[in-house]
């Protein structure tokens, strides 16, 4: 794993360790990649879906959270707009799927920005609040708005996506879909946590005020993390609302906030990676104990808290935070 | 209508404030957002409920019994997930340990009692008496009455019993409180049993009043708990008084003026304009950082 | 034309006087240190200056413009830099990266760059670690970049935190109570450092309580007292002072240490 933020580039480790890692980072996307071939009961290509919805979530929310620090308990919101603004545009008005998750992130993003503004003046558990209520207002107008929003029911049958040539039908044509999606945002969250704007958000995250002396106009900052990382929850909300061909208030409860907070710490926050591990344990953890449904919050609470009692910094985490 | 309102409101604010207090006085001391607090005073309320519609006891006896039992969770609670990380580590560590709590007693709480709505025998005669011109409730008047007293007889508690005073110096600066001689471990287990207590009572007495419980007003009575200490001030008695009076009635007036759909949606907004206006809640402490 | 200049500048916090009607310059290349007992209102001044805390009256002047009530970030970006009198490296990232958030304002790649020329943005980004490297050098930290900050010893840290100030290139460099904490083989340590610094042309304000320290490094002093200013002068003066020598040992009786 990384070592902090800033040493992505600067690794000046020996050659053998360089072909090792480009060896390693080889197979597991060949893994990754050749999967469905290997796979063929689409069941279990469903959960690994879950998995690349969860992934792309948890990378941006990673970037409010383990990068700049701020803790925000509204992501499902963003995930939601994503998700009705697809569902929307394509149901209702016709859109296309690439042009649909484009306005989804880009809605987003405009959202993440105005929850951004506020953590100028209100900070810490007061801050945590209102993300909370604002995740809830979000949710709670999704299912008073019939006419908009088709409340409690939400939007059905959203329209099969389609991206040139390709129809994405299957949940094998999913899973590559989702892949891309991955893809390009651990490529352009790479090039960001690679740069002065990572070095940026993890000043703000170590020492607010040192940060600010540093040049860094901390209330931008903060702004920017919060609507970058809400601009991938709108593609992830996106691609749920074709994934799914349904949007319902239910699948953005506050829960669902949460469980994103708990795979992101689980995981260790910080580095780019370690979420990932994050969000495989928990996944993995629902599913199988699937026969026994009832008891599932009540194993996800156990791991919970066994974890983090031994291991305080998440699995694979390095940092550890102060406020 | 509006004196009916507005006592039924003032009532559901007197509860909001019996649960945030203890909601509020846990993170007095600890700067830990209990997650957990709602979920053990559901488990309080609903143990009562079968000792009261299973096991038919006497209703003072089944409300102390699930008090006990709710405080002896939370500081159960306290003592398995988050004694260990007080320490040094970061707050959002032990915030989600609580968060794993509170899903487990939810989880637990579901699989004895199920998710479905129970109705919760009354407590007090289904009376109603006249009040400038408005018929209120006898339940109504005796769950104010009992909030009240409780509120009441724990302030005093804290300022003149040896005990009390602990939890506030403890609240106030833990390594100082230590050197005082005061036992920490032990006053924040008492704490986190009041809390526990207050909860239950809150649980108990909401659920009387409305004739229902159900396993989902856990994670409500997180939230309301949280909203209301913050509308106040987390950690100030008086804000969680102000802080749960502000919910009860504003809740209650907007379902009945504007719009029960939006009674939630629009009590966030308040929330939200009020830290606006004033970052750390009405009675909260502006903290002035020293560069 | 003086580099920095205060003109009656005051700040109240409640009823205390913190900096009370404070005037003075400083001159480019110059190595001024301010002295004064605890509570006199040296932190508050410098913290005045960099617009953390917003005066109640009075104006600062830097190369002649107004940069009074100026958000800190901006005074930065113009030239202004400084360290702090508790320690506050950033812990839990590497010595390399502290320089390199120092160098913030220095590494000019705007947000699309980044995503839409990722390569060019890659050589500013080299290019600026080789400059933050050389600041190291200068103070013998370089082999130890890729460590975590809060593992060197405390007189390391307190280098890398003048190193991070100076890599966002000030012209104007405060140093508020350098040398607390450290024994007197790291004093001296940072006393060369600071002439370094003054040679290679930045500008040096240094707060200070170690007399020793500020005496041997400083040409010209300013006294605090009470939030005044209680004089100005060069080493040999202020240690002739009576007054000066009233104030200190005065705080010495009560404070031995």
């Amino acid at each position: 794993m990384e070592k902090d933020a800033g040493s992505l580039i600067q690794n000046n480790s020996s050659k053998s360790a360089v072909v090792r890692r480009i060896l390693i980072t080889g197979i597991c996307a060949a893994a990754i990649l050749g999967l469905p071939l290997v796979v063929q009961n689409t069941y279990y290509i469903g959960i690994a879906n879950f998995m690349i919805i969860y992934t792309i979530l948890c990378m941006g929310l990673n970037l409010i959270l383990g990068y700049t620090g701020l803790l925000s308990l509204g992501h499902a919101a963003f995930y939601g707009i994503g998700g009705y603004v697809t569902a929307i545009l394509m149901t209702r008005h016709g859109f296309s799927f690439l042009p649909a998750l484009l306005i989804s992130g880009i809605l987003a993003m405009i959202f993440g920005m105005i929850l951004g503004i506020p953590t100028r003046k209100v900070r810490g558990d007061y801050f945590c609040l209102l993300t909370i209520a604002f995740g809830e207002i979000f949710r709670l107008v999704a299912q008073a708005w019939i006419p908009f929003t088709g409340g409690a029911m939400g939007i059905v049958a959203i329209p099969i996506p389609k991206i040139f040539n390709w129809v994405i039908r299957s949940e094998v044509d999913f899973y590559y879909l989702g892949l891309i999606l991955v893809g390009f945002t651990w490529l352009s969250l790479t090039l960001l946590i690679g740069s002065r704007f990572g070095r940026a958000f993890v000043a703000i995250r170590e020492d607010d005020l040192a940060a600010s002396v540093m040049g860094i106009n901390t209330p931008m900052y903060k702004i920017l993390a919060f609507s970058i990382g809400s601009f991938y929850a709108g593609l992830a909300g996106s691609y749920l609302a074709v994934y799914q061909t349904t949007i319902t208030p239910s699948s953005f409860r506050l829960e669902e906030s949460c469980l994103m907070i708990i795979m992101v710490i689980v995981g260790g926050m910080g580095g780019m990676l370690a979420p990932i591990s994050g969000v495989i344990i928990m996944t993995l953890a629902t599913e199988a104990f699937r026969s026994l449904a009832e008891y599932r919050m009540l194993i996800i609470g156990v791991i919970m808290v066994v974890v983090l009692l031994f291991r305080p910094q998440g699995l694979f985490g390095t940092a550890a935070f102060k406020d | 209508m509006l004196i009916e309102v507005l006592i039924v409101g003032v009532m559901v604010g007197a509860i909001y404030s019996l649960v945030t207090i203890g909601y509020s006085m846990v993170y007095g001391i600890l700067k830990l957002m209990n997650f957990a607090h709602g979920d053990v005073y559901i488990f309080g309320a609903l143990l009562c409920y079968t000792l009261l519609a299973q096991f038919h006891l006497n209703a003072i006896l089944a409300v102390v019994l699930a008090a006990v039992a709710g405080g002896l969770l939370a500081s159960l609670v306290e003592f398995i997930a988050y004694r260990r990380l007080r320490a040094a580590q970061h707050r959002m560590i032990s915030m989600i340990t609580a968060l794993g709590a509170a899903y487990v007693i939810q989880n637990s709480s579901e699989l004895k009692w199920g998710n479905q709505v129970q109705s919760f025998p009354s407590l007090f005669p289904a009376d109603h008496i006249v009040i400038m011109g408005s018929q209120v409730s006898v339940t109504h008047i005796f769950t104010l009455i009992i909030a009240v007293v409780v509120i009441v007889a724990f302030n005093l508690f804290l300022k003149y019993h040896k005990a009390g005073k602990a939890i506030l110096c403890v609240s106030e600066d833990i390594p100082t409180s230590s050197l005082m001689g005061i036992p920490i471990n032990k006053t924040i287990s008492v704490v986190y049993f009041l809390g526990g207590v207050f909860g239950v009572l809150g649980g108990v007495l909401y659920s009387a009043s409305y004739n229902a419980i159900s396993i989902s007003m856990g994670f409500r009575g997180t939230i309301i708990a949280f909203t209301a200490a913050v509308i106040g001030g987390i950690g100030s008695m008086g804000g969680a008084l102000i802080g749960g009076m502000i919910l009860g009635l504003s809740e209650n007036l907007i379902s009945v003026y504007v719009s029960s759909s939006y009674k939630d949606p629009i009590t966030f907004l308040i929330l939200i304009g009020i830290l606006l206006i004033r970052p750390t809640g009405i009675l909260g402490r502006t903290e002035a950082g020293k560069v | 034309m003086a580099l920095l200049e205060t003109r009656q500048l005051l700040k109240h916090f409640g009823g205390i006087m913190a900096v009370n009607d404070i005037s003075l310059t400083i001159g480019e290349g110059e190595i001024v240190g301010m002295i004064g007992p605890n509570g006199s209102g040296k932190s508050t001044f410098v913290n005045l200056l960099t617009g953390l805390y917003t005066p109640d009256k009075g104006q600062t002047l830097f190369r002649g413009q107004d940069i009074t009530g100026m958000q800190t970030h901006r005074i930065t970006s113009i030239g202004i830099s400084r360290t702090f009198q508790n320690l506050r490296v950033f812990q839990n990232v590497s010595v390399l990266t502290n320089i390199l958030i120092g160098r913030h304002c220095q590494i000019d790649n705007p947000l699309w760059k980044i995503f839409l020329r990722p390569l060019a943005a890659r050589k500013t980004e080299k290019e600026g670690r080789e400059k933050a490297i050389n600041f190291l050098k200068l103070a013998n930290l370089a082999d130890r970049m890729d460590e975590m900050a809060k593992n060197l010893p405390y007189g390391e840290q307190r280098l890398l935190e003048i190193c991070r100030a100076l890599a966002s290139e000030p012209a104007l460099l405060l140093l508020d109570e350098p040398c607390a904490g450290m024994n007197p083989v790291e004093m001296d340590t940072l006393a060369e450092f600071v002439r370094k610094i003054k040679a290679a042309g930045t500008t040096v304000f240094i707060i200070e309580h170690n007399m020793r320290f500020i005496m041997s490094v400083a040409e010209r002093i300013i006294v605090l007292n009470m939030g005044k200013k209680f004089m100005e002068g060069n080493p040999k003066e202020i240690q002739a002072d009576s007054g000066v020598q009233r104030i200190y040992l005065g705080e010495e009786e009560e404070n031995p240490c």
